[in-house]
């Protein structure tokens, strides 16, 4: 950028002519001297094994010598200024209108005609319409995909490397996310699991033991337009997701306080086994991620 | 033809000045201020001479024997030697005024002084000890794994910091050293979640450190920068400087009637 | 026969079998007028020149699929890393195929110019009523190219299949999953299945190597046979009426002119595509179609969608139910808003032709201020869509400025009304006062500047005085002004 800038503010003079400083032959000259160095130093950049930094420049400077020796050589041909020139019409004579016209409407001219040609349109019609069947080939159909998770009953909660979640791995403040063990590859059913102090929470109702011993947890996927909600501003007790600002109470059932998200986050109900491991009680409530027509 | 002249300047110098900003934060030579303790050990003495630093800097704040004020500061019983050497090695200790976050900033004590601080700090309950911490050892694909799924969405993944809500923000790593990197993952300050020994263990925290320690002087080989900071500067420098030539080149080429 | 040189050879040579000689020596004459703003759709046709020919480049090494492989290239940050074939294919072209970096880098650089000059090229032709009679048909070509184009761009940037622009596939999964009864169909259609999947990379790569290139090709090629038979417009000046045309011949002079501005706009891109590096794929890591749960803060689309994303963020968190169904948020920032906004650019001309009651055919160019509410309302809008640009970026904003994201969301909820309001006022009465005063905005008169003498002759006003014209002195330049004959001359 910065060289072929530099180039052309050493060949900007007023309009080509040899007013000034050098004469125009002289300029494109040196111009087309400058693009050949550029472009057979390109080559050896090249050979000796490529720079990219030095490739875009040697080509720029090449390409834009090229470029400004071609504009100043046209200045230097147009010796006569502008033309003037007659514009014509667009539009066409009557009498091949009218033929046009005439040749198009003789096949409806008699009355049997017309009708075969509707004929003609339902067959065609039906016939664009049964082509559409394999685009539907394309893609499956819904079903009950985007309602339910991979979360079962008693799934333990393992990270990302597959390590199951334990009661110790949390510190109060902190977070990781989550899959079901088993289906560590379930996108839709990744989960932010914080852990806040025991007092904290305030759950709605018929969620009070979702959340043992501080721990939470919620979908990842943004109800808006499904990011990962990754942000965990920690002493706010939020969550933020990261592409439109969307934030969501921890403590409030992840009900969102901002931005364009319109429902809270869906909760994962929690319980801790008798090991220990952290465990899923049920899958979610509601469909995870954004909203569609048939979300209910 | 001054004027155009002149135009070329302003766009050239307009471009430098965007190109200089932009490589600032990442492309820093900075050298960050050595952290505090090194390899010494805090004696009875350190704490002593931390009380009295203590006594004549912190109390108004943080209370007689790091008991807390309320609305002013929080307690400091109990955080740490990891926590008061990652505020006072960085400068976001002491507050100089009332900020929505503590930022890094000039370092206000010494090296011996920020010992004996973090030795009284220590002192006031147990709490993180500073992390010893190699970024040598760490894995550096496995950093880099690590902080994309913990660290990239509050400080970007090329660690140019971010945005979070209520005015605060996730800072720039470039002038992080790994020591104040791992203390930060161990302490969780300000809005930072805390990343225990149990969430992420220490060869994993060296990994990291070992990736933010990349992100320093990532691979650029593309080019300038323009601050990784992504698609904004890209379409900025796409219009002013990409269209902007060519609209000049037509100028120049096409007549102005 | 032995002394002809060899290109007038050549030319006999195809001329007897094809026949073109006729046509030849029309379009040789042929006339365009060579005002610099009718050069900025050049500007957009080269850059997609580039762009075929980069992407040509492109498409041999860049591997379409999104099958797992394990990353032992020489990029040791990702070392052992489980990645798409795609990805890893984009870091092959960055990191080992020679010159593929700049070749990509390229590519990408032409497409934000592409678009930043469809976008110029637009607005020329809005501002100046290029759009009226005969020219409705290449307004709506081109309103399609642009469609298409700012498709492509995005299906390009996501082939790449890095983390910054899975995220953006899954918005747009998003946003066709909220359109009302079909949604899901279409979203699981469109992309293979529930998102994310294996499916799309391929998709992508047919409808942005092939389907949607092949469009813009053709409706590029008809865009310029219909302004080859059109002949182009031309701004008033003297001598030039609705039925004749002023420029350069095509050959030499506009041909010359024409591919030397191709090596620029080539050169440009080029130099960008070695000095400044554009989407370091290899720092965001690879999209994770398995887990899909990493994101980066400061997530931007490319520029041209990011009104789009702007939309999405300042729209507040409304969410509307009919009969039972869910019509989700994202469905009116993310589908009304660009169908309310391509819509009115397709309907214009029509619209204009309605309230103006116009309905001549024009081949003389208005300047903005000769028509005051089209202008203003055109600037009305280039301030909306601007606020929602800006707005996309507000999270960077916040972390740059340190304030709340919650404040700059709200201040730009507040602008999208009030400055497209402020932007109609102050540019209709801007266009009025210009067109009353006669004076150029930028330029201060054209020519030399003359006053009429009480005895009837002229005298030459002395350029360096007051700038102001005077209460009753006859403005005339040395040129006869387009919008007044000269006074008889006494």
């Amino acid at each position: 950028m910065g060289a072929s800038t530099a180039a052309k503010r050493g060949a900007e003079r007023p309009d080509g002519g040899a007013a000034e400083g050098m004469p125009a032959e002289r300029r494109i000259a040196i111009l087309l001297l400058a693009a050949t160095a550029a472009a057979l130093g390109l080559a050896g950049v090249y050979i000796a094994g490529g720079q990219p930094q030095a490739e875009g420049a040697l080509l720029g400077i090449s390409l834009g010598g090229i470029g400004m020796a071609l504009i100043l050589w046209a200045r230097g041909l147009s010796t006569e200024g502008t033309v003037m020139g007659d514009r014509g019409t667009l539009a066409g004579e009557d009498e091949d209108v009218e033929a046009v016209e005439e040749a198009v409407e003789e096949i409806t001219d008699e009355p049997g005609r017309r009708s075969v040609l509707k004929l003609f349109w339902v067959a065609g019609g039906a016939l664009v319409l049964s082509a559409v069947f394999p685009i539907r080939s394309l893609g499956p159909a819904p079903g009950r995909a985007l309602l339910t998770t991979a979360w079962r009953p008693g799934a333990r909660l393992v990270d990302e490397e597959g390590r199951p979640v334990r009661v110790e791995t949390l510190e109060v403040g902190g977070f990781l996310t989550a899959f079901p063990q088993d289906a560590e590859h379930a996108a839709d059913s990744q989960v932010v699991v914080v852990r806040v102090a025991d007092g904290e929470i305030r759950p709605r109702p018929g969620r009070e033991n979702w959340s043992p011993q501080g721990y939470i947890a919620y979908s990842k996927i943004c109800p808006h337009v499904g990011c990962p909600v990754g942000l965990y501003q920690q002493d706010t007790r939020e969550l933020l997701c990261p592409c439109h600002q969307s934030t969501f109470d921890v403590l409030d059932g992840a009900r969102p306080s901002f931005g364009p998200a319109t429902r809270s986050l869906p909760q994962l109900p929690l319980s801790v086994d008798r090991e220990g491991f952290l465990t899923a009680q049920a899958d979610f409530d509601e469909p995870v991620g954004p909203g569609f027509w048939n979300r209910d | 033809m001054r004027r155009r002249v002149l135009v070329l300047l302003a766009l050239a110098g307009g471009s430098l000045a965007v190109a200089l900003l932009t490589v600032g934060p990442s492309g820093a030579q900075v050298r960050p201020p050595p952290t505090a303790t090194g390899n010494q050990p805090a004696g009875p003495a350190d704490v002593e001479g931390g009380r009295q630093l203590y006594a004549i800097a912190c109390t108004t704040c943080h209370g007689a024997e790091g008991a807390g004020v309320e609305d002013r500061g929080p307690s400091l019983v109990g955080v740490g030697a990891a926590s008061a050497d990652f505020y006072l090695s960085t400068g976001r200790m002491p507050l100089d005024r009332p900020r929505s976050q503590a930022e890094r900033k000039r370092v206000a004590y010494t090296p011996v002084q920020i010992r004996q601080l973090v030795a009284f700090v220590a002192s006031l309950g147990p709490g993180p000890a500073i992390p010893r911490v190699d970024a040598r050892q760490g894995n550096l694909p496995e950093g880099n794994r690590l902080y994309a799924n913990n660290c990239a969405p509050c400080h970007s993944s090329a660690g140019a910091g971010g945005a979070l809500g209520h005015a605060v923000y996730a800072p720039p790593l470039n002038r992080a050293t790994p020591v104040q990197v791992a203390e930060a993952m161990r302490v969780g300050p300000g809005a930072m979640p805390i990343f225990g020994p149990e969430t992420l263990d220490d060869e994993q925290v060296a990994s990291i450190v070992r990736y933010v320690d990349y992100l320093r002087h990532p691979d650029d080989r593309g080019g300038l920068g323009l601050g990784h900071l992504g698609a904004i500067p890209e379409g900025f420098v796409a219009w002013v400087v990409g269209l902007g030539v060519m609209l000049m080149a037509v100028r120049w080429i096409g007549t102005k009637d | 026969m032995s002394r002809t040189p060899i290109t007038r050879r050549l030319f006999r040579w195809t001329d007897e079998r094809l026949g073109a000689s006729h046509f030849a020596r029309k379009a040789l004459d042929k006339i365009f007028p060579d005002h610099w703003s009718f050069m900025i759709g050049e500007i957009a046709m080269y850059c997609f020149v580039i762009l075929i020919v980069t992407g040509v480049y492109l498409t041999f090494f860049f591997v379409p699929a999104s099958d797992e492989v394990i990353y032992r290239g020489p990029y040791k940050a990702l070392e052992g890393t489980t990645m798409s074939a795609a990805y890893a294919s984009s870091l092959d072209i960055s990191f080992e195929v020679r010159s593929g970096l700049v070749m990509r880098q390229m590519h990408h650089w032409a497409a934000l110019i592409f678009m930043a000059a469809l976008v110029v090229h637009l607005c020329r032709v809005f501002f100046t009523g290029a759009f009226r009679r005969p020219r409705e048909i290449n307004w709506i070509i081109g309103v399609t190219l642009l469609v298409t184009s700012i498709m492509n761009g995005f299906f390009g940037y996501s082939l790449l299949d890095d983390l910054l622009s899975g995220t953006g596939v899954r918005v747009g999964y998003s946003i066709a999953l909220s359109i009302p009864v079909a949604g899901e169909y279409l979203a699981f259609l469109f992309f293979g299945g529930e998102f994310p999947n294996t499916e799309f990379i391929t998709r992508f790569f047919v409808l942005h190597v092939l389907l949607l290139p092949a469009a813009i090709a053709g409706l590029l090629g008809a865009h310029l046979a219909i302004l080859w038979r059109q002949k182009h417009t031309q701004f008033r000046g003297p001598g030039r009426t609705e039925d004749n045309i002023e420029g350069s011949h095509l050959w030499p002079s506009y041909a010359a002119k024409s591919i030397g501005l191709f090596f620029i706009v080539t050169a440009v891109i080029a130099a960008l595509g070695g000095l400044a590096q554009i989407n370091p794929v290899w720092l965001y890591g690879p999209y994770d179609p398995a887990q899909a749960s990493a994101a980066t803060a400061g997530s931007q689309p490319d520029w041209y969608v990011g009104w789009l994303d702007g939309a999405l963020r300042i729209m507040p968190g409304w969410e509307i139910r009919v009969w039972g169904h869910t019509v989700a948020n994202p469905f009116f920032p993310g589908a009304v808003l660009p169908g309310i906004t391509f819509g009115l650019l397709y309907a214009w001309p029509f619209l204009e032709r309605r309230f103006t009651k116009d309905r001549d055919a024009h081949n003389l160019l208005d300047r903005p201020r000769d028509a005051p509410v089209r202008s203003a309302l055109g600037a009305a809008t280039l301030s909306f869509y601007t606020i929602l640009f800006i707005a996309g970026g507000n999270d960077v904003l916040a972390s740059v400025f340190k304030v709340a994201p919650e404040s700059i969301t709200n201040l730009f909820r507040i602008l999208i009304f009030v400055l497209p309001v402020i932007a109609f006022f102050v540019t209709r009465s801007a266009c009025r006062s210009l067109a009353r005063d006669k004076v150029h905005p930028f330029g201060g008169t054209v020519g030399s500047r003359v006053r009429r003498t009480a005895t009837g002759g002229y005298e030459l006003i002395d350029p360096h005085e007051d700038d102001k014209p005077k209460v009753g002195s006859v403005l005339a330049t040395a040129e006869t002004s387009p919008f007044r004959p000269p006074p008889p001359p006494d």
